[in-house]
């Protein structure tokens, strides 16, 4: 839900406005279950994409196992998308949103 | 009994490259599959492309639509380099880590498109009655060369 704009004059729907008033909540990126992907790839990627330990890795990819999700990353928007993108690049499900 | 467990019989890590003990048939298998994908990729109207494009914005439309415009052509432009990378190195004795990362681009890529073709699920179990268990057995062989591939990337991580 978006925070209410204190500038009247531009449109709810403005992104980059809305974002301005909610710059205190980070970005995060998830990666999600998919009954595709192998368990050894998707710690691979974790371990290339974002330098994680191989511990740490595996331990991210059994919570997308069993949990059905995890949190990989975050910061800014455009880190988060970046990440995202990169995710994507290696067939991984991954999606951003801003934590509450 | 022999408990050891037996080495990679595929792609095995020789040193800083990786050597591709696949037989003349495999290879060409693979070259096949690989200007199939091309050939889907290019074309980007398959449906089942999908998993290959995941939406970025779960709940956020119009952010998610300015998402895939921006990464659309990128996202096909490294795909299809991969493939090209693959169908190159395909009949070479071994191959560097960017091809290798090209080929396990394209495997996982493949798995992608036709596990969401078959509508693959975990619970699955082998039926080697089933109609399409030889598309089934591709996805598994497709599988079994990436996680050879993924052990050999490792060490070069």
């Amino acid at each position: 839900m978006s925070p209410t704009p204190v500038e009247v004059d531009r449109p709810e729907t403005d992104h980059e406005h809305d974002e301005e008033k909610a710059t205190d909540r980070p970005w995060i990126v998830l990666v999600w279950n998919d009954p595709i992907n192998l368990m050894s790839y998707v710690s691979f990627v974790f371990q290339k994409v974002f330098g994680y330990s191989r511990e740490k890795a595996d331990r991210l990819m059994l919570d997308v196992h069993h949990k059905g999700r995890a949190v990989v990353s975050g910061g800014t928007r455009e880190k988060a998308e970046m990440d995202v993108f990169r995710l994507h690049e290696h067939g991984l499900w991954a999606t951003l949103q801003q934590d509450d | 009994m022999f408990l050891r467990r037996k080495g990679p019989v595929a792609l095995r890590r020789d040193g800083d490259r990786t050597t591709v003990l696949l037989g003349d048939d495999e290879r060409s298998m693979l070259v096949d599959l690989a200007e199939q994908f091309r050939s889907v990729l290019a074309a980007d109207a398959d449906p089942d492309l999908r998993r290959l494009y995941p939406a970025a914005y779960a709940d956020d439309a119009e952010r998610d639509a300015d998402y895939a415009e921006l990464v659309h052509d990128d996202l096909l432009r490294a795909r299809l380099d991969a493939i090209e990378s693959l169908v190159e190195s395909a009949t070479e004795p071994s191959i560097d880590d960017d091809q290798l990362a090209a080929w396990m681009q394209v495997l996982n890529g493949l798995r992608l498109l036709l596990g969401t073709r078959l509508d693959v699920s975990e619970e699955d179990q082998f039926d080697p009655e089933a109609p399409d268990a030889p598309s089934r057995a591709l996805i598994a062989w497709l599988g079994f060369l990436l996680e050879e591939a993924v052990e050999s990337a490792a060490v070069g991580l």
